[in-house]
């Protein structure tokens, strides 16, 4: 049988999705070469949920207006032709045994899971990306699948240079591609890691019960273009599988049981076109105002229960801890927590980015309501100065995308030294590890040269480090250099003032103190 | 002259030569050469010229290490990596001294990728024959016993020490613990593990990893050197153009003719002090030849 257009379509767009995952890197510019972020930028779902959420619009997600246009004369063609989890499904579901739908799943669960993302969102809480699907996706690949392939590509190299040693070098330009081009370059572990997986695993599983059955039983995006595709002028005829060769019902991916789908399930495939011998099937476009009255949406009462509960439920979800506050430190540029948690769609492009492996899924720190959103650990990782990709690849606008010179300028937070650690305090000797690394070419971290006594009465002379509180935009290198084992001896904390660091402070030269005994000054 | 005699003639010569040479070593002064001029491929190679020429260091068929200083994320104008011209002017001097291959790297302290990229080194070098421009790899670091007065034993980059020859190509510019980082601070590109645990002790650890992975050629970048907020800087403010390139085969004494570009007296600098009370090289640069060029 010759390839469906729709099905080389979908791969098209995989293998699109994929390029560009692979692409979300630093690859030797400052200005990722390509928008890697297209596919959330075309998500109605994300582009609903932030427009009640945050109250404005980002330009950013342009598309995602056009895409619902499609979808009101055209149908879910988003489903059918372009969604890569479902082009995933579509590949897999032919080798998964089927058995019948419970009935919670087949009800009008799904119209509850958007309806409370909707309202949820309308409330301020945008959780719409913990269940879109391409966000579900990116995040499994992110934190799970291109990790543990690094690990293996990585490991089996370092394999290689134990039993061949140096000779390995004659390998080592094909192990460059490799590492430029597909692997991630650092070697990075996440939380939330295996519950990703297990999501994206479960949603596979959910095939036992009808093809596509996520797409037509739970995604919110899918519902959502499936409401919007009411509006479609598109027809299709007749409405039944037939009773002599019944072959439409059996290619159909959303068919139900002999009920072939209507404007709303219809993925418009055209499989069941393509496969009719008798030339009954049709696709008519009528006017849109003789358009025949479809009957009620399935609940009204699921919806607005829905709506309901989502405004309820983002009430209930804004606790977090103090400690976890205290470190709450957000990815360079946002500067208000309540309208990053209304922006942030949880895609994970930003923590897939990091250049150093800085930002992590919250777990709970950022409470419930902050599932997922990206925390910067400068344990783990710390917010290179010049680099500005986070910025370029939010979708969203949550994490604003700003040139070099702004974004070295962004606070996101300050940093505070802990004397009882710190090793010229702690222990009477030389140190400074963090201010060499810091970025700043002012220097928020600074020393002065004391004469001190150490523990056993010698004289020692000590460069005792300070912080420039206004100089300092908690960038976390110094947290993530500082020698000491276990707890660092300087931390950068959250603040509240995100102000960014005045410019004639950061350019000009600052005033003479006693610290700087440079001979050119 | 008769076959038997030439034979007798050279055995005694290969007797008598080494203990020749390292007798007239003991005679002749250290040589550091500077060159001085805005076109920094020529200073570099000229710098080179004034203390034998590479080919005295470089035989064909070495493989020969150039260690830059390329550690951090900052633009050639920022000074605070070595200038790509003279790097590249090194290179390219190695290989035509025959060099089988060239092999550059430096770990990095912000992300390499970065570095490589800005620091222009990587794009510098691109298109030159048997040249490898590679990032650190942890499993080549090999532990290496150093007896030494403050590191006994530590993880050092095992294609520096497998190299015939290696060339030590710093930036001179300011650091905060040390005064100023030149060639014997610039070995720490090529030393594994927890580097910042030296901080404590720096001076006699450098100079017992100096100890045993010696420069055979030591070529300095003074074409900008950084005067404040090393050892990163970044304002330019802080940048003070030299085009200056100082050479020479003994570490100690290139290190302690740069410091006298800042300024400042040699002894001030402890790295340097310490490297030649362990006997690295000359301090007192009265006891060294200098050739300008």
């Amino acid at each position: 049988m010759k390839r469906a257009p729709s099905r080389i379509s979908q791969l098209l767009f995989l293998l699109l999705f994929l390029a560009l995952f692979v692409t979300t890197d630093y690859r030797g510019s400052d200005e990722l070469p390509a928008a890697v972020n297209s596919f959330f930028r075309a998500d109605p779902l994300l582009l609903a949920a932030c427009l009640l959420a945050a109250k404005s619009f980002t330009l950013l997600l342009l598309p995602a207006l056009l895409v619902l246009i499609l979808t009101m004369i055209l149908g879910r063609v988003f489903c059918g032709w372009l969604c890569p989890l479902g082009t995933i499904l579509d590949l897999i579901t032919p080798r998964i045994a089927k058995r019948k739908a419970p009935s919670w799943l087949a009800g009008n669960l799904k119209y509850g899971v958007l309806f409370s993302l909707l309202g949820a969102a309308a409330a301020g809480l945008n959780l719409a990306g913990l269940f879109d699907p391409m966000a579900l996706l990116l995040r499994a690949m992110t934190f799970f699948v291109h990790p543990i392939i690094g690990d293996a590509a990585r490991s089996g190299w370092v394999g290689l240079y134990r039993v061949m040693g140096d000779s390995r070098d004659h390998l080592a330009p094909g192990y460059s591609l490799l590492r430029d081009y597909l692997l991630p370059f650092r070697e990075s572990s996440y939380p939330l890691a295996v519950s990703s997986l297990l999501i994206l695993a479960g949603i596979i599983l959910l095939e036992r019960y009808g093809s596509r059955s996520w797409c037509r039983h739970l995604c919110p995006l899918g519902t959502l273009l499936g409401l919007t595709s009411r509006l479609s002028p598109i027809v299709r005829s007749p409405d039944r599988v037939c009773n002599d060769c019944g072959l439409c019902g059996k290619v159909c991916p959303t068919v139900d049981d002999r009920k072939m789908p209507d404007g709303e399930e219809c993925l418009r495939c055209f499989a069941c076109d393509r496969v009719c011998g008798s030339g009954r099937v049709r696709f008519r476009f009528i006017n849109p105002l003789r358009l025949r009255k479809r009957p009620y949406l399935p609940a009204r009462r699921v919806i607005l229960g829905g709506i309901a509960g989502g405004l309820l439920f983002a009430r209930g979800l804004r606790w977090k801890s103090a400690e976890a506050r205290e470190r709450l430190l957000r990815p360079p540029g946002v500067r208000d927590e309540a309208e990053f948690l209304a922006k942030c769609v949880r895609c994970g492009e930003c923590m897939k980015v990091c250049l150093r492996s800085a930002l992590y899924p919250a777990t709970f720190q950022a409470g419930i309501e902050g599932l997922y959103t990206p925390l910067l650990l400068p344990r783990l990782g710390y917010c290179e100065y010049h680099c500005t990709l986070c910025g370029q690849v939010c979708p969203t606008g949550a994490i604003p995308n700003l040139p070099k010179g702004e974004k070295e300028r962004e606070v996101m937070g300050k940093a505070v030294f802990d004397r009882n650690h710190c090793l010229p305090y702690a222990k009477k000797s030389n140190c400074i590890v963090c201010e060499e690394h810091c970025p700043i070419p002012r220097k928020a971290i600074r020393s002065r040269l004391v004469e001190s006594l150490d523990f056993s009465g010698r004289r020692v002379s000590l460069m005792e480090p300070y912080v420039v509180e206004e100089l300092c935009n908690g960038c976390g290198i110094c947290e993530n250099v500082c020698p000491l084992e276990g707890k660092s001896g300087i931390e950068v904390y959250a603040v509240k003032d995100k102000t960014p660091i005045a410019v004639a402070i950061s350019e000009k030269p600052a005033a003479k103190g006693k610290e700087d005994d440079d001979p050119y000054k | 002259m008769e076959r038997r005699s030439f034979i007798r003639l050279m055995a005694i010569a290969a007797f008598f030569s080494p203990r020749m040479v390292s007798k007239l070593g003991a005679k002749e002064l250290p040589v550091v050469g500077v060159a001085t001029g805005v076109d920094h491929s020529k200073i570099t190679r000229d710098a080179i010229a004034a203390v034998g020429g590479m080919k005295r260091f470089v035989k064909p068929g070495d493989v020969v290490v150039v260690k830059p200083n390329m550690g951090w994320d900052r633009t050639p104008e920022q000074g605070a990596n070595t200038n790509p011209l003279v790097v590249k002017t090194v290179v390219e001097e190695a290989l035509k001294a025959g060099a089988r291959k060239v092999k550059v790297f430096d770990r990095s302290c912000n992300d390499p990728r970065r570095c490589y990229v800005n620091s222009g080194i990587q794009a510098a070098l691109k298109g030159l024959n048997n040249v490898e421009v590679h990032f650190i790899e942890n499993e080549r670091f090999k532990k290496v016993t150093l007896n030494g007065e403050a590191l006994k034993e530590w993880e050092l980059y095992g294609e520096a020490l497998s190299a015939n020859v290696f060339i030590n190509v710093p930036v001179a510019k300011h650091h905060r613990l040390t005064g100023l980082t030149l060639g014997l601070k610039n070995i720490m590109g090529v030393m594994g593990g927890d580097r910042g645990k030296l901080h404590k002790q720096i001076e006699p650890a450098l100079a017992d990893v100096n100890a045993v992975l010696r420069s055979h050629l030591t070529v300095i970048d003074a074409t900008r050197i950084l005067t404040d907020h090393g050892p990163q800087g970044g304002d330019p403010a802080d940048v003070k153009i030299m085009n200056t390139v100082i050479a020479s085969a003994d570490i100690v004494a290139a290190d302690a003719y740069a410091t006298t570009l800042f300024g400042m007296k040699p002894t001030d600098i402890g790295v340097t002090v310490a490297a030649a009370k362990r006997g690295l090289g000359e301090i007192d640069l009265k006891k060294v030849r200098i050739m300008k060029v």
